[in-house]
């Protein structure tokens, strides 16, 4: 404890070693010295393995957004089907599923559904399917265009033109009594929407007209 | 509180500078930081290094200061949820006083502190300041590189307006392109399955708490080792770094042809990061705050986002890339990148520094600056981006409808209707995407404009579904009309042929007009 | 040195607080795309392309024409913005028929449109013919008409065609009340006359009658019938072949 206790503005160097000079000798004592650094080791290792256990439950807390697609996924409902008429294409709005309370407006999703025709429907996601920009729908040429990086679609979803590699993300959906409900939850990217419905690159042989 | 003896034993004196100088000397009783400060502040350092090229560095320390400083102050206003942010920014802009001010030095702060942090990087290359012994400073800058513009992304986040919330969304759609791993990092990325709340969360503690951080025990690192290792002398052609030499050659330069840093050299950083300091403020002044834009609300898809300047040249990248080509690009171009910087160092840490004798130094300097400014010119045009509003919002230019037929007004009315304004601009007005069509009539037949707009071609959508039979005459003919007056248009010569043939009356010389032509079929 | 500084500090105080037009004072807060109403705004993104950047010199019909905003009322233009004028390239501007616009938007158009545009007594005392078509007019008497009031500039066989309004390709993009509204309220912004003018030498005296106008419009919308009956296909040759035959 005195070694620690030095006097202020003195040369700490030098008072260091005035407690101990009497048996300075044991200082150098291989025995000694090989058991503080022993302690020390033990030490270290404690520390290492509070460390180790402390870090997995660190670990899972970070990672917890990691998770199945399917736990993010669920059917919402894009209201009555009466609401999207037939040969259209509407743009439609639904409340991310996974919501929390401070997410705003964020959780505000839109999505194109198209009517193909009797209870055939197609429901496309926003995002391009380049980078994800919201596409905007022209009923008049019958064209969705992004205004990132210039990906255009065809009515059917299919590519028309620009760098995307593919047609648009599509959303699997179903008609529950008079409503049209999709499986929605996540941002449509590659990695979660390539295994739903992949549209292959078309030549805009969509039946409908405005 | 027992009274402590001055350390030199001198009778303290009441009042004038001798209460100062004792208070001083009861700090630095306890402090203890005169020797060390002495020692930087004093250190000689060769003649050459008190240069003007040599400020930079030191600017961007000032800069991170000043951001540090600006940043905590936006803090005490600032709410860092997604529900709440845009309505804090724009209550710092118009409802505290001066919020704006601030929110624009933070702003023009970043952009000066990104532009200077590269400056110094390219000087520092060309000095070959990277070399031995320097070769680990340089690791380290670019590491604060990395967190320079890290915190230059996650800074245009928290401005979380229409262009955060899809700059996210196109960050999320990159990342999803990893292999195997990929929906999972997009998902630590957002922090949930959409860009929401948490993202706004994860990316204010990487703003406030992470990098910054990082970058400031990194850059005191950097700094550090410039004490430790001296300021790179001045290259001289043909005087080479050799690992067995070079400290005794530096050290021999610094004490016998050398200056005290202070004020020696350091007076020429002091001025340099002042002047950026008050250019900071003049164009926080004079240009304002950055947004924010439109309400980060997906359910907007009026919108056009745009990163910041800093990131415009990728977003030029990514528009002109080939599709194939792209994934892979993306995801291993960067780390090529940086794995050439982090190397530049063991691949020529030896030998000649003065960029007389680097010519592919100079070359690879001067070709990566052009290509920044040409894909950064680009994308701040966006030439291939659609203009969405064009088919509603741009006027006919008046002249091209002078001496139209009805049905070439009709065609006007077809080419704003069907958004093909959208991608080809006439008058100068319009999407860049397709080419400009004001003279298309001289470098296309009738025949030729018809088949393109039926069947597309290129990066040209096929319309011949979407269009009715009258709609596309009327369309190219309205596009025939579109030629320079001294120039006629293109003319098909075997068409020429066939309505000669069938015109008798009128045979003789091709009508001027083959719109008119049309009109007076028998 | 003092006084440097107090100076500078008063520059400083009067630059960023002191006066209101600081140059790089933000503009107000980006409103929601919907929640525009400025009539200069909706016009300039909405309207402008076809209708002209004032209200005129379009393609399409020239809104700034005093008769035309006094010829139609608010509900039949809220019709138009709002669902698409049948028979045009009009489209549907609301929400509910898959456009951008807001009833409140829609309804801040037309009153910018009357507030601009519309004049008092535009007509001149005279009552104009109706703007919408009540009886079924007679193609023949139609074809008198046309060949009386319009031929003079609109001749089918007109040596140079400019003005040929009888072709089926253009009566296909064109419907039966717009060119009824172009009848009555002519296109001033590129000298063309309204009901009172139409004929021969533009002279004012024998305006068209409601029954005129129900008779031409009964007759081109008989051509247009007849041009489509040809051109079934979609394939041009026979479009072009099919012009002769409209007439």
């Amino acid at each position: 404890m005195s070694q620690e206790e030095q006097p202020l503005g003195g040369g700490g160097t030098q008072s260091a070693s005035a407690p101990g000079s009497g048996d300075a000798a044991r200082h150098d004592d291989p025995r000694i010295v090989s058991r503080r650094w022993l302690l020390f080791k033990a030490a270290v290792g404690l520390n290492g393995l509070v460390g180790i256990v402390l870090a997995v439950p660190v670990f899972r807390y970070l990672l917890a957004p990691w998770r199945k697609d399917s736990s993010y996924d669920s059917w919402v409902s894009l209201g009555p089907i009466d609401s999207f008429p037939m040969a259209e294409t509407r743009l439609a709005f639904y409340k991310n599923p996974s919501a929390n309370s401070w997410d705003g407006q964020t959780d505000n999703v839109a999505c194109y559904v198209r009517h193909a025709g009797g209870n055939q429907f197609q429901v496309f996601a926003i995002n391009c399917a380049h980078l994800g920009c919201p596409v905007r729908w022209f009923p008049q040429s019958q064209l969705f265009m992004c205004p990132c990086h210039g990906g255009v679609y065809y009515a059917d979803g299919s590519r028309a033109a620009g760098p995307p590699e593919r047609g648009l993300f599509t959303y699997n959906w179903k008609v529950v009594s008079g409503e049209l409900h999709i499986d929605a939850g996540q941002m449509p990217t590659l990695s979660n929407s390539a295994k739903l419905v992949k549209i292959s690159l078309g030549q805009g042989d969509c039946s409908c007209r405005a | 509180m027992p009274r402590v003896s001055p350390p030199h034993g001198q009778e303290p004196v009441r009042g004038g500078p001798g209460t100062a100088k004792r208070v001083y000397a009861w700090f630095e009783q306890r402090l203890q930081l005169e020797g060390p400060v002495k020692d930087a502040a004093l250190h000689p350092v060769p003649r050459s290094t008190a240069s003007w090229w040599y400020v930079f560095g030191s600017a961007a320390f000032t800069l991170l200061l000043l951001q540090i400083v600006t940043g905590v102050l936006l803090a005490l206003v600032y709410v860092p949820s997604a529900g709440e942010a845009w309505s804090s920014l724009n209550v710092l802009n118009h409802q505290i006083p001066l919020g704006w001010f601030l929110r624009a030095l933070h702003g023009w702060g970043s952009n000066f502190m990104v532009a200077i942090v590269l400056i110094h990087m390219a000087q520092v290359f060309l000095f070959g300041a990277y070399k031995f012994p320097r070769e680990l400073t340089w690791i380290l800058g670019v590491f604060l590189l990395l967190m320079t513009l890290g915190m230059a992304f996650t800074g245009q986040v928290l401005r979380f307006d229409q262009d955060a919330y899809w700059g996210l969304g196109i960050g999320a759609s990159i990342l999803s392109r990893v292999p195997f791993i990929g929906g999972g990092l997009v998902h630590l990325l957002l922090g949930g399955p959409i860009i929401a709340g948490a993202t706004l969360s994860r990316f204010f503690a990487l703003h406030v708490f992470i990098i910054p951080g990082a970058l400031l025990v990194f850059a005191l690192l950097h700094i550090w080792m410039v004490l430790k290792l001296g300021i790179n002398d001045w290259p001289m052609p043909g005087r080479l770094v050799r690992r067995a030499t070079y400290m005794e050659e530096y050290n021999r330069l610094a004490h016998e042809d050398g200056i005290p840093f202070i004020p020696g050299a350091f007076w020429k950083d002091l001025a340099f990061s002042g002047a950026i300091l008050a250019a900071v403020a003049v164009c926080a002044y004079v240009l304002g705050p950055f947004g924010p834009s439109g309400q980060p609300d997906p359910s907007i898809i009026q919108t056009v986002p745009k990163p910041d300047f800093f990131f415009l040249w990728i977003y030029t990248v990514l528009s002109y890339l080939p599709p194939e080509m792209e994934t892979p690009f993306i995801l291993i171009a960067p780390l090529i990148g940086i794995a050439i910087l982090l190397a530049i160092p063991f691949w020529a840490g030896e030998g000649e520094k003065s960029w007389h004798r680097r010519p592919v130094a100079v070359l690879a300097v001067s070709t990566i600056a052009i290509c920044f400014a040409v894909l950064t010119q680009l994308g701040t045009s966006t030439p291939w981006s659609p203009h969405m509003s064009a088919w509603s919002g741009d006027p006919i230019p008046v002249r091209y409808l002078q001496t139209a037929t009805p049905l070439v007004r009709q065609g006007a009315v077809v080419f704003q209707a069907k958004q093909c304004r959208n991608c080809h601009s006439i008058g100068g007005a319009g999407g860049e995407r397709g080419p400009a069509l004001d003279d298309v009539a001289t470098r296309m037949t009738l025949d030729q404009m018809r088949f393109k707009v039926v069947s597309g071609g290129g990066n040209m959508p096929a319309y011949g579904k979407n269009l009715s039979a009258a709609e596309i005459e009327a369309l190219v003919s309205f596009l025939e009309t579109l030629h320079p007056a001294n120039e006629p248009p293109a003319y098909d010569a075997s068409r020429r042929a066939v309505d000669e043939s069938r015109s008798q009356p009128n045979a003789g010389a091709p009508p001027a007009n083959p719109a008119a032509n049309r009109g007076t079929n028998p | 040195m003092r006084f440097t500084a107090s100076a500078l500090l008063a520059c400083g105080a009067a630059l960023l607080g002191g006066c209101g037009h600081t140059p790089g004072y933000p503009p107000n807060p980006i409103l929601r795309p919907t929640a525009v109403t400025d009539f200069a705004t909706l016009y300039s993104q909405n309207c402008a392309a076809c209708h002209g950047a004032n209200g005129q010199n379009g393609p399409s019909i020239d809104l700034a024409n005093p008769e035309y905003q006094a010829l139609v009322d608010d509900a039949t233009l809220r019709k138009w913005i709002s669902g698409g004028m049948p028979g045009t390239e009009m489209p549907a501007f609301a929400e509910s028929q898959g456009g951008m616009l807001t009833d409140a938007q829609v309804n801040a158009l037309i009153a910018g449109m009357r507030r601009q545009w519309s004049r008092p007594d535009a007509f001149g005392g005279t009552a104009p013919p109706a703007y919408a078509q009540t009886a079924v007019g007679d193609p023949h008497r139609g074809e008198a008409s046309y060949e009386a009031h319009c031929a003079i500039c609109h001749a089918a066989t007109h040596e140079q065609g400019h003005e040929q309004v009888t072709s089926p390709m253009y009566l296909a993009l064109v419907g039966d009340q717009a060119l009824r509204t172009i009848m009555i309220a002519g296109r001033p912004d590129i000298g063309q006359p309204d009901w009172r003018h139409d004929g021969p030498g533009g002279k004012a005296g024998v305006p068209l009658s409601t029954q005129d106008v129900d008779d031409i419009g009964t007759y081109l919308a008989s051509l247009r019938t007849m041009g489509q009956q040809v051109t079934t296909g979609t394939s041009s040759a026979q479009a072009k072949s099919a012009a002769p035959a409209g007439r």
